[in-house]
């Protein structure tokens, strides 16, 4: 697979969001704002790029069957490691990182990129997906927060867009909103992708 | 069985990396995070004791801070105390800062990792004001007036984060009291 493909794979047709419905928990969580899929967003790419490196270049000393601990126990440290540095050395970042960082353990993108992709694959091609793969998920949780921020708050990356004369529909901010909103773009891109294969279909059939 | 001593063997090798790894970063960063939470709690009393950046601010053993205007400790700006509170991902931390008649000056979130986009509106700025309206409320409020609107009080909660409001209101008025209560007790305790 060529580098290209291999890089858009996560951002399109393999996205960790909208196509593998991977790591659903913070994009739920915090898809709130865009500012919010921002930061979280760069943290996913940091403890996905960490990970993937360690996992790929280490991939031959692991045994197959406790393979799960060991990168459950990298990418652990790795969170813990980003959050304390941050603390310690950037603490204006860390101020708006901070509460992303620690749902990253929970992110099971990372868990599903080691298994399926740098557990197979040298470290320069789990470097590609990793950014691949972070992009595509930063991207779907901007798509995701662009609707609930509008709907629920009136604003786009903090800035009014909808006027004072709009009520804003708080169940968009809640997990409902979140649920709806990554619900019907699912759907939609389904839809697209369904209706492109089926004349396709039809004329080799 | 061979088996099971060499997985046994590789897990704790890759959890001892782990736990070197981690606590030589805990040493570096350790010293770092504590000047930065002192940092954070200076420029907080700063804020909640106006005035006390020319003076100088001391702190007492019982646990609350008392700010002058001036180095030499005479103008005497007020007292404040710091309040912790179970929210509803975090403990949140707040500063309460008094005046000499003690009547709330100001009462500022240093630290609270709640729900983003909704308890973390306790820190929220609306657009063209320039102080966090949500902690803004607190100003001159007496003990029986820090109550939250759904408890019947004139603090008006954030909608969809109850109880980190909740928890902000229930601190501040707890911990009020019992810095009144300590003070009752200090004076009692010097006119006996």
């Amino acid at each position: 697979m060529s580098v290209g493909k291999l890089f858009g794979k996560g951002i399109v047709s393999d996205n960790p969001v909208f196509r593998l419905l991977l790591g659903l928990c913070p994009v739920l969580a915090t898809s709130t704002s865009v500012f919010n899929a921002i930061g979280m967003g760069v943290s996913v790419i940091f403890v996905l790029l960490c990970s993937n490196i360690l996992v790929s270049s280490i991939r031959h000393f692991i045994p197959q069957k406790i393979r799960i601990p060991i990168y459950i126990c990298i990418i652990a440290t790795f969170v813990t490691i980003v959050d304390m540095v941050l603390a310690g050395f950037m603490p204006e970042l860390h101020k708006s990182l901070g509460m992303f960082i620690k749902l990253i353990v929970v992110n099971c993108i990372i868990l599903g990129r080691a298994e399926a992709f740098a557990s197979r694959n040298n470290p320069f091609h789990a470097i590609i997906d990793a950014l691949g793969m972070g992009i595509g998920f930063t991207l779907a949780m901007i798509a995701v927060a662009t609707f609930r921020e509008i709907l629920g708050n009136g604003t786009w990356f903090g800035m009014p867009v909808l006027g004072t004369s709009f009520e804003p529909v708080l169940l968009m901010i809640l997990s409902p909103g979140a649920f709806f909103t990554i619900g019907l773009i699912t759907g939609f891109l389904n839809w697209l992708d369904h209706r492109k294969r089926i004349p396709h279909a039809v004329l080799n059939g | 069985m061979k088996e099971i001593v060499k997985f046994a063997v590789v897990l704790c090798l890759v959890m001892m990396i782990a736990a070197v790894a981690l606590s030589y970063v805990h040493s570096l960063a350790r010293p770092r995070i504590l000047a930065q939470q002192q940092k954070d709690l200076m420029a907080g009393l700063i804020a909640v004791l106006p005035g006390s950046e020319l003076g100088v601010i001391t702190s007492h053993p019982s646990g609350y801070y008392t700010g002058y205007a001036s180095k030499d400790s005479s103008d005497l700006i007020g007292h404040a105390f710091p309040v912790v509170s179970r929210g509803y991902s975090s403990d949140i931390r707040t500063l309460v800062g008094l005046d000499t008649a003690g009547v709330i000056l100001s009462v500022k979130i240093l630290f609270q990792q709640e729900t983003p986009g909704l308890g973390t509106r306790i820190e929220e700025t609306r657009r063209g004001e320039s102080e966090p309206w949500f902690q803004n409320q607190f100003r001159g409020k007496s003990i029986e007036e820090i109550r939250l609107d759904k408890d019947g009080g004139p603090i008006q909660g954030i909608t969809g984060a109850t109880i980190t409001s909740k928890a902000v209101t229930d601190g501040v008025r707890i911990g009020l009291r019992r810095f009144q209560e300590s003070v009752n007790a200090a004076i009692q305790n010097i006119s006996e």
